[in-house]
């Protein structure tokens, strides 16, 4: 009767479990110390202990989540529960939890400043994010509706308290209150999709689901086309991208970073799961879907992206572009579509979280640099920050031979492979908008530099802030990282010795590949 | 006997639901339409021998959301008028155009008959069944519902409370 247990399997997960439901308490006990002015190690515990303590313990768990994750990635699947396998941890979740974990790692780091700085330092804050990054964790590997749902609440729920985390700004209540109507709404779409789903096919297993798959029922149709649409809204593809500027502009900005982020990495995880695994019988019908959310996606992010005076907000439709990208992945549909996409992913990580790095280090007492016109001059009083943007928009951008550019490389070999393995023509044009889209982005990318560098600091809105030595970290960790998978894409050196990157998310794409 | 007790509950959830959206201008009204609609279907899924669906959907939703819904129209007093008052025409022409299309394709996908499915355990649905799974088949879930009610309830007082220190 007992089930067949495998606790193994899910490590990284527990790692960040336990993180999620120990920091709460942690946050308590270290309070009382604090109110009953405690001393520990022969000094009276202060907040700045406590944060720190705080830091510390999230970073541990998380980087031990991180090094399982790397250490055990070669394995064969494994399975938590092996009589009713609702999720698999193979190659293709090991990858995405390790972009997900690096994520959430960079964003701890710069919080911890952060917060203090917006008058905001609790430490709910990691446990909020540790539980939607658990969410995160679960939802790229779930092999299973139910799972795959409640993964993607878990991920959603946290992520808009975290919206709303400035509670004393009205900006950041709006951002919550929206992101919560519209995400609820998206997750119920999902939901309904999958309950059809269900209905069409009596299962609720993705392998199953493809099985039972009747591309001429309108049940199973109805049930797909929303099952989409929710993903479409957790990616902000357009034309479901409308929250996305006000949610990331409003939230703090260290919560955009993992927004725009982990939220882009877990959903794309699932939707490669769900589109390669269970509604592979449907590829064919999808392919427009898909196609045409890539094209708007792209176009209609890119140039709105051009008019936007408010830094955050012009990151969120890029961000809403970049999507478009990834979405070519989706529709090319093969191993190194696939393979493009995840390599993408992590690219786009480093790039994202570089660049709100720098905002959220240019924010003192709450007060932030909101326009792009107030990072005039930056170079003269941050140079370092000035340069780890600039390297972020053109990797973003996409100029070699910077990681950015690999990434839209790699997305456009896959996609022209296809196309002459097929005599496809619709992808070569899908192929020729990625690229000049990439020439639109420019517009916008280039004008930070030529902002922070070719502008007086006079007249900039700006105020006084340092970065903290753990922001500087997280500077240099992004710069290093975008340089060194630009020079050296395939064989990228890290800790751990040579590792191909390329190969790993060929390797973790394959995973689901027919 | 059983097909009498079908169209009557159907009949009433159906009715009830119109209700609600009539009763617009009235909250207190419409939760009430809220709440008759619930237990109508309540006692479909009882007759679908799931009686633990039946269960749950009396408990949950006609007893705790449809009293949140009664608390926050009184706590809030919200008035007939300013509700919907804002909406736009269009936008009401759209949205009830999309309804009725989604209603009448939904109808006639009835008629094609539904794949029929594995013989189903007579056990299946039950509460004992349900428990069982739970613990053993679906024990991921269910721990994962548990860091999900943790995550809601760390995030509300985070939130909500009046002071942080």
């Amino acid at each position: 009767m007992m089930p067949n247990l495998d606790l193994s399997a899910i490590s990284p997960m527990i790692f960040v479990a336990v993180g999620a439901i120990l920091l709460p308490l942690l946050e308590v006990l270290l309070a009382r110390m604090i109110e009953r002015r405690r001393s520990w190690l022969g000094r009276t515990v202060n907040r700045e202990m406590a944060s720190t303590a705080i830091v510390i313990f999230t970073v541990l768990l998380l980087v031990l989540a991180l090094l399982r994750t790397v250490g055990t990635f070669d394995l064969p699947v494994a399975h938590f529960n092996l009589d009713h396998p609702m999720i698999a941890v193979d190659q293709l979740t090991r990858f995405l939890n390790a972009v997900l974990l690096i994520s959430a790692i960079l964003t701890v780091l710069v919080s911890s400043r952060y917060l203090a700085d917006i008058g905001m330092d609790h430490g709910e804050f990691y446990a909020l994010l540790l539980a939607s990054l658990l969410g995160m964790m679960l939802l790229g590997a779930a092999t299973d509706l139910i799972m795959l749902f409640l993964a993607l609440e878990l991920m959603s729920i946290p992520i808009y308290a975290l919206a709303g985390f400035q509670r004393s700004s009205l900006k950041s209540n709006e951002s919550a209150l929206k992101y919560f109507i519209i995400g609820s709404f998206a997750s119920a779409l999902l939901l309904y999709g999958c309950a059809l789903l269900y209905g069409a096919t009596g299962t609720v297993e993705l392998a199953e689901i493809a099985r039972g798959f009747d591309p001429e029922n309108p049940l199973t149709l109805l049930g797909a086309a929303l099952v989409l649409v929710g993903f479409a809204f957790k990616i902000a593809s357009v034309p479901f991208h409308q929250w996305a500027p006000d949610v990331y502009e409003g939230a703090p900005t260290t919560v955009t970073g993992f927004m725009a982020t982990a939220v882009k990495v877990a959903a794309f995880g699932a939707l490669i799961r769900v589109v390669a695994v269970g509604l592979q019988p449907g590829a064919e019908i999808m392919y427009g879907v898909f196609w045409w959310l890539a094209v708007l996606s792209m176009t209609v992010g890119n140039v709105m992206a051009i008019i936007q005076q408010n830094t955050k907000r012009m990151l969120a439709y890029s961000s809403v572009a970049h999507g478009g990208y990834m979405l070519v992945g989706i529709c090319v549909g093969t191993q190194s579509g696939y393979a493009g996409l995840l390599f993408y992913l992590l690219v786009y990580t480093f790039m994202t979280i570089g660049a709100f790095t720098v905002l959220a280090i240019l924010t003192r007492d709450g007060r932030e640099v909101s326009r792009i016109d107030d990072l005039a001059g930056l170079h003269e009083t941050h140079p370092f920050a000035a340069i780890v943007m600039t390297l972020c928009m053109f990797s973003l951008a996409g100029i070699p031979p910077l990681a950015g550019f690999w990434g839209k490389w790699y997305l456009l070999t896959g996609a022209v492979e296809r196309a002459t393995a097929i005599g496809d023509t619709s992808l070569i044009v899908l192929a020729v908008v990625l690229v000049m889209n990439s020439a639109i982005s420019l517009a916008y990318y280039l004008r930070l530099p030529v902002v922070m560098y070719m502008r007086e600091a006079r007249g900039a809105d700006r105020p006084d802030a340092t970065a903290g030595a753990l922001q500087t970290t997280v500077l240099w960790v992004c710069a290093l990282a975008i340089v060194l998978i630009g020079v050296v894409p395939g064989d990228f050196l890290i800790l751990f010795g040579d590792y191909d990157l390329i190969a790993s998310a060929r390797v973790a794409a394959s995973a689901v590949s027919p | 006997m059983e097909q009498i007790l079908f169209y009557v509950f159907s009949g009433l959830a159906i009715l009830s639901a119109i209700g609600l959206l009539v009763n617009v201008r009235n909250t207190v009204n419409a939760a009430l339409s809220l709440v008759v609609c619930m237990l109508s279907l309540a006692v479909l899924f009882i007759m679908l021998h799931a009686e633990f669906v039946g269960v749950l959907q009396v408990m949950v939703y006609a007893g705790a959301i449809v009293v949140l819904f009664l608390f926050v129209v009184m706590l809030l007093n919200l008035r007939g008028g300013n509700m919907g008052a804002e909406s736009q025409p269009v936008l009401k022409l759209v949205g009830g155009a999309v309804a009725v299309g989604a209603t009448v394709k939904l109808a006639t996908l009835l008629d094609r008959p539904l794949k029929p499915w594995a013989d189903i355990d007579p056990e299946f649905g039950t509460v004992a069944h349900i428990g069982r799974v739970f613990y053993t088949d679906y024990m991921l879930a269910f721990q994962v519902a548990g860091v999900l009610l943790l995550a809601g309830i760390v995030a509300a007082v985070i939130l909500a409370k009046r002071e942080i220190d």
